[in-house]
């Protein structure tokens, strides 16, 4: 396979695959559902964090909750990509999906993708519409960095959320359970609702392999003009590039453990 | 080179909690289906049909033997034996019911490789082929059963594969839907494809099968042509009469020659004799007893199948 045909391959599927993902959307909401029902829901639960920060009474506490808890909602919705993963299964396509000659990770790659878009539209409406209301205003030269870096953090955790999904591909069960359980636990280790700092030298240095934890702290960075915000959106990039890499192996993997114990879907 | 070539194939499976009993899905099967042939599996329900359709498809591995598509092996060469093989599942499910009939196609050539004009060149002319370009752009899910059967075939052919797996392709469809889809796989076998088809259906594998093969419990019984393997039970004849007299029905079962005498769900008498000169003296004492409606019948591959696998085969639809 040429280089060319070795990108456009993977991104045609994939294209096709996010069509999919579109559909699911479609089906799932309408702009009124998504933005009274899923939106209102969201905002609901960062103006319960920030209102902690309120009820303190310091600015810094309420815009450290209030920004931690609009970038987690971009965290929460691309962490769907655990669920809706294990749909193949039960749509009955996971079965002939095995058997057609393109790798099952492009197909999940693009399976999923209405999270981390709906994802990043929730950060967002939290930070940029909410925000103010606690405090928390945005010169316009922020704009931009911001989202792009909402973009960054949703991108990249759909990749970590990814693997987890491929780990969990046999665990149909267990999909909600997990879901829920991991992005509590981003919740909780990476510097969120509390600095990293906060806990233990080896729960830190797992947090630092989440690309979460870096991003949290470019928008902070940006947010509050305390730091560089290049060095560790950069190293959100490469930390989702490699968990997009450890996923698509483990889809490998787990498809091979599939074919072996003949879970790989019943006919469909 | 045999289309397909399957030799000695056995697969186990754990069953129980602990997945430590182990169940065998498939014993020792050999079968050779050559090129351009339309080859019928027939069993009852946990026969093995699917399972060596599915170590064919490359999707579970055998537990030892081999499998060859094309001279390709399913475990080792399994990229290989990918492109050149379609699977169509009966049933609902395997179709994304979000998408249009368009959308569907469009994304499983993509997973073929297809791109571009030859894409959609491809999508429309199996659309149109199937019967299905008026209503490409319909979400599947509204369509009806034998539409969805119908882009599963479709599905199936889009990377114009040499050797076809249909398991249970025609489960649930209605006799004309049935119909359509048995003179589709005349179709293929007239294209040159080699179709290997699942059912339970008697009267679809002898009506578009070359060969057919029994399997029961993970082993092959046998293969042969249909009408063949119609003669597999006694060699008996049958005469099939309506509204016989108690009497009459009396004399035919003390007739020398006269195998059984049974009475079908329908109510007319089946009377199985051992050769044509019982026969002729069944349908003379019927005659003179005044009925009418009679006909006589050879065994046939449902005969068949019933003298070899039993009742068992029957309780599953």
């Amino acid at each position: 396979m040429s280089l060319t045909a070795s990108i456009t391959a993977p991104a045609r599927i994939i294209r096709y695959s996010a069509a999919n993902a579109l559909a699911d959307m479609r089906h799932m909401y309408t702009w009124k559902t998504w933005t009274f029902g899923w939106l209102g829901r969201m905002l609901a639960q960062v103006t319960f964090f920030a209102f902690f920060g309120h009820v303190i009474g310091s600015a810094d506490q309420t815009r450290y909750l209030l920004v931690g808890n609009a970038v987690m909602t971009c965290v929460i919705e691309s962490m769907m990509v655990i669920v809706s993963t294990t749909w193949e299964r039960r749509v009955g396509t996971l079965t002939l999906l095995s058997a057609a000659p393109a790798p099952l990770s492009w197909v999940f790659i693009g399976r999923s993708l209405q999270w981390p878009v709906s994802g990043t539209l929730t950060s967002l409406a939290a930070l940029f519409g909410l925000g103010p209301a606690f405090g928390v205003h945005w010169r316009a030269g922020q704009i931009l960095p911001v989202t792009a870096l909402v973009v960054l953090t949703a991108a990249t955790t759909y990749c970590f959320g990814l693997f987890v999904a491929a780990v969990a591909f046999n665990a149909d069960g267990a999909r909600n359970i997990i879901s829920n359980a991991t992005y509590l636990l981003m919740m909780a280790v990476c510097g969120v609702q509390v600095p990293t700092s906060y806990w233990p030298d080896w729960v830190r240095v797992v947090a630092q392999a989440i690309p979460l934890t870096q991003t949290l702290k470019a928008i902070r960075s940006v947010s509050g003009g305390t730091g560089p915000a290049l060095v560790p959106a950069c190293w959100a990039v490469l930390l989702g590039v490699g968990w997009l890499v450890a996923a698509s192996w483990m889809f490998q993997l787990m498809a091979r453990r599939g074919r072996r114990t003949g879970s790989m879907g019943t006919g469909a | 080179m045999s289309a397909i070539e399957i030799r000695a194939l056995c697969r186990d499976y754990g069953v129980g909690r602990a997945g430590d009993k182990r169940t065998q899905a498939l014993s020792d099967v050999d079968l050779t289906v050559e090129l351009g042939e339309v080859r019928g599996l027939v069993g009852p329900n946990g026969a093995g049909k699917t399972t060596l359709c599915k170590i064919l498809s490359t999707v579970l591995e055998a537990t030892s033997g081999s499998a060859q598509v094309l001279g390709h092996d399913a475990a080792t060469d399994a990229a290989t034996v990918r492109r050149h093989i379609g699977i169509v599942f009966g049933g609902d499910r395997g179709l994304y019911g979000r998408l249009n009939a368009r959308q569907n196609l469009r994304f499983w050539a993509a997973m073929y490789g297809l791109h571009g004009a030859p894409l959609r060149l491809r999508v429309d002319e199996l659309l149109e082929r199937l019967g299905l370009a008026d209503r490409a752009g319909d979400r599947v899910d509204t369509f009806s059963r034998g539409m969805k059967q119908r882009l599963h075939l479709a599905r199936g052919l889009v990377g114009d594969p040499r050797v076809l797996l249909l398991d249970e392709p025609t489960v649930g469809m209605d006799p004309v839907a049935a119909r359509d889809f048995r003179s589709l796989v005349g179709e293929m076998r007239a294209e040159g494809r080699t179709v290997l088809i699942t059912t339970h259906d008697m009267a679809e594998a002898e009506a578009v099968c070359d060969l057919v093969t029994m399997i029961d419990r993970g082993r092959v019984l046998l293969t042969d042509t249909p009408s063949a393997i119609g003669e597999v039970v006694p060699r008996h004849e049958r005469v099939v009469a309506g509204a016989v007299p108690e009497q009459t029905r009396q004399a035919l079962t003390a007739l020398p020659g006269v195998v059984s005498v049974e009475q079908e769900p329908s109510g007319r008498l089946r009377v199985e004799t051992a050769d044509s000169s019982v026969t002729g003296t069944v349908l003379r004492l019927l005659v003179e007893a005044g009925v009418s409606d009679l006909s006589t019948q050879r065994p046939n591959l449902e005969d068949a199948y019933l003298h070899l696998i039993g009742d068992r085969g029957m309780a599953v639809g």
